[in-house]
């Protein structure tokens, strides 16, 4: 279907716009906001459904007891359909509204590999379900692909980024705690959450024991601080995100980008649209517009424009590059390299370890609050001191009280049983590790010779973790353990070998940036090196994956991009 | 509802899960009985063993118990639904002389029939018969040999996991017996903890961890 002809003549009545950006989630909300607020006309594409902001978030106000299966779900129709999302820690009853059908929305996986591929599709994308957690990356991370020599040397520094990390700190609002640490650079936060009293404890504990190991607050996108300029309450300590925030307390393309965009009143947003082509004009050497199915009446539709964002989701963005194949450009879009597709990489990322932490008896807390703490990386900083790994991993969890569900563990019935259960549970501390994930070749993107249900051929995944990240998540799982004992905790349970790829729900890569057209797609200014008018500003971009979650990196990328584009237009070189 | 001999039929059973929807206050269309074998569908005593057994392990005390929130019927539907990994084939170290000849021919457990064997054999002939005192007596050994240091594992603590689920999850369970907060509005983090101090229904990430 989408190599029929019929649907690739031009349309001369087909709407024009300055820039068209794909997707909405994250970084398609940034693109819309930078480009409109910049002057331009832009038409933001998304493939899923429209979700209003407060009054779209269905269940937010829900108690389990108001759901049909209690918020557990109805588990034989997840097998059946949500197989994968099923296996997402923050897909529940509740919300999962907020996550694709995978039996709509297929993809395969290469032969003997595993892949979990969560993904959100409605207006909004994964901002609506992502973890919230903003931080900076360093040139221990730019750094990293020249110095151990994996994939291609980042064309960019921390220097080329600090400015935006500001602009988009700024507007986002992230809470925390600055610690000075030169590989976890600070921002600009708004008061922290605090640690709880176990974590606090385990914070001076651990720094007495390692001088070189912090543990602070998670940096979150969550507002400690209202922002009534932007019509955002602050946090009310719920931590129901996923669900929809109808307070906007938690920075999502409903609740800051998307209002900002259609505040200057040159955004026009179509959903239910699902690009599976760029048009790209070889006289020119120009993208020309995309291709839409309407994913509600089968209709084909088309726009043009002078520039063109591709802000589907990283995989998602290569996907549409490689499916927008053309007798001038065989291999995809923007791949004269042949690397499209390949270096993709995911956090290898596994529960470390888990301990009881006696001593705090006495003491709890009232609210949930939306965030955990974070250990950032020790390993491999100025002195390379990983065995059988040349990069870093981090830290992240938090202590927390049990309630009912430990139950499920214990034995006893009756009254005493359920006096026990009355009661706020014992202290337990959580460190998750995530690991960075190496760029290899070998982990790629092609197109499946298989079809969706639209007549689109499908992505195939072929990922697997290769020995660096199992010798990461190895001495991860010993620190860890040697961490929460020397700090006065047992450790219980924990783990050395990581998830399937996708776990960490930190995809990204396949169209890399790179100083040479010859080994990368994008050059420093996430502009193909092919096509001056094609921006891939999400994770597709990336050329190494560091261990922080990437999406404060993706947004500052965004912005810079955006501000490139509009110079480049306004001085007529695209 | 009527008890036949072989169990509700199906079209008895939708009737009821549909009647029980509404006394539950749960939209209908939420209980689909898709899939399910005749064979699978509990039997009038097999529905009133577990209310049964559910309020054995969750009494009534100042606050409601297990039979007086409907977590007998809430097991029925979870398990109909494969809750919890219940309609799952069992794992091939977890079968047992003892459990096998209550699998689906998918492999999966029929957790009703086999509890009401467990407990009607353990009590030599009808569980349901005996006292209050007995039945407890009962249904804690069952349980006490389940979660038994190094014990093989028991269809028991799913069912009792769903138990718990049902209750804590019901209103009264979630919001008298234990405290639900829905917008805590504030972060205190760290407060004395009181005697007697309920724990949260709604702390999710203690739900989720804990």
């Amino acid at each position: 279907m989408t190599n029929n002809t019929q649907f690739d003549a031009p349309q001369f009545d087909a709407p024009q716009f300055d820039a068209i950006v794909v997707g909405s989630g994250i970084t398609g909300g940034w693109a819309a906001k930078e480009l409109t607020e910049a002057g331009l006309t832009v038409l933001m594409v998304e493939r899923g459904r429209n979700i209003e902001h407060q009054t779209g978030y269905d269940t937010e106000l829900k108690a389990p007891w108001e759901m049909p299966f209690r918020g557990q779900g109805d588990a034989e129709l997840y097998a059946r359909e949500y197989p994968v999302q099923m296996l997402n820690r923050h897909f529940n009853e509740f919300t999962e509204g907020h996550f694709v059908n995978d039996a709509d929305q297929p993809y395969q996986k290469a032969p003997g590999k595993d892949f979990d591929w969560f993904r959100s599709y409605q207006l909004g994308g994964r901002s609506l379900t992502w973890g919230r957690q903003c931080y900076r990356w360093s040139d221990y991370d730019f750094g990293a692909n020249k110095r151990d020599g994996f994939g291609t040397d980042w064309p960019i520094r921390y220097a080329d980024l600090a400015p935006w990390y500001d602009k988009v700190e700024d507007f986002v609002g992230v809470s925390g705690a600055a610690e000075g640490l030169p590989q976890l650079p600070d921002g600009r936060f708004l008061p922290p959450m605090e640690l709880n009293c176990v974590e606090s404890a385990m914070r001076e504990r651990i720094r007495a024991k390692y001088p070189d190991r912090v543990m602070t607050i998670g940096r979150t996108a969550n507002l400690t601080e209202a922002r009534p300029e932007q019509g955002r309450g602050h946090c009310q300590y719920r931590s129901i995100c996923a669900r929809g925030c109808s307070y906007g307390a938690y920075f999502s393309t409903q609740s800051a980008t998307l209002p900002a965009a259609q505040k200057t009143g040159r955004l026009k947003v179509v959903t239910d649209a699902q690009v599976h082509k760029v048009d790209y004009d070889p006289k020119t050497g120009r993208v020309t517009g995309v291709r839409w199915i309407d994913t509600r009446t089968g209709e084909h539709k088309v726009a043009y424009a002078r520039v063109v964002f591709l802000n589907a989701g990283a995989f998602n963005s290569v996907h549409l590059m490689l499916n927008s194949a053309s007798e001038a450009m065989p291999q995809g879009l923007a791949n004269s390299s042949g690397v499209l597709g390949t270096h993709i990489m995911d956090h290898a990322n596994t529960m470390a370890a888990m301990a009881v932490v006696p001593g705090f008896e006495g003491r709890t807390s009232f609210g949930n609050r939306p965030t955990g703490i974070v250990i950032p990386r020790f390993r491999n900083l100025d002195k390379l001191d990983g065995e059988g790994f040349t990069r870093g991993y981090s830290f992240q969890g938090g202590a927390l009280q049990g309630t009912w569900t430990r139950g499920k563990r214990m034995g006893g019935i009756g009254k005493d049983y359920k006096e026990e259960l009355h009661q706020i549970g014992a202290w337990t501390m959580v460190l998750v590790v995530f690991a960075d994930s190496m760029p290899r070749a070998s982990n790629r993107l092609t197109l499946s010779r298989r079809t969706d249900p639209r007549g689109v051929r499908q992505l195939e995944i072929a990922f697997a973790h290769g020995k660096e990240e199992m010798a990461a998540l190895a001495d991860a799982h010993r620190e860890a353990t040697a961490m929460l004992t020397d700090a006065g905790g047992h450790v219980v349970m924990g783990f050395d070998k990581p998830g399937h790829g996708g776990t960490s729900i930190h995809e990204m890569g396949g169209a890399r940036m790179g100083w040479d057209p010859k080994t990368s797609v994008l050059n420093r200014h996430s502009q193909a090196h092919d096509i001056p008018n094609l921006f891939v500003t999400d994770g597709a971009q990336m050329s190494s994956s560091a261990c922080q979650n990437p999406s404060l990196t993706y947004m500052a990328l965004t912005a810079r991009a955006c501000a490139t584009a509009v110079s480049m237009l306004k001085e007529g070189v695209i | 509802m009527s008890g036949a001999k072989n169990g509700w039929n199906r079209r008895e059973f939708t009737a009821g899960a549909a009647l029980l929807a509404l006394a539950l206050g749960i939209p209908a269309a939420g209980v689909k009985l898709t899939d399910l074998d005749a064979a699978d569908l509990p039997s009038d005593r097999q529905r009133r063993l577990i209310a049964d057994v559910s309020d054995l392990v969750i009494p009534r005390t100042d606050t409601p118990g297990a039979r007086d929130v409907g977590v007998g019927d809430f097991v029925v539907l979870a398990l109909a639904h494969g809750l919890s990994g219940t309609g799952a084939p069992m794992a091939s170290e977890t079968i047992t002389a003892a459990v096998a000849p209550f699998r689906r021919r998918n492999g999966s457990l029929r957790h009703l029939p086999w509890l009401e064997h467990r407990l009607d054999r353990a009590a030599g002939g009808d569980f349901l018969r005996h006292d209050l005192a007995e039945r407890t007596r009962l249904l804690a050994a069952l349980d006490a040999e389940a979660f038994a240091q190094g014990a093989p594992p028991s269809p028991w603590t799913a069912l009792k996991g769903l138990i718990l689920t049902g209750y804590y999850t019901s209103e009264a369970g979630g919001s008298q017996e234990l405290r639900y907060e829905l917008v805590p509005g504030k972060w205190e983090w760290d407060i004395p903890l009181q005697p007697g101090m309920r724990a949260f229904s709604s702390d999710w990430t203690a739900v989720d961890f804990g």
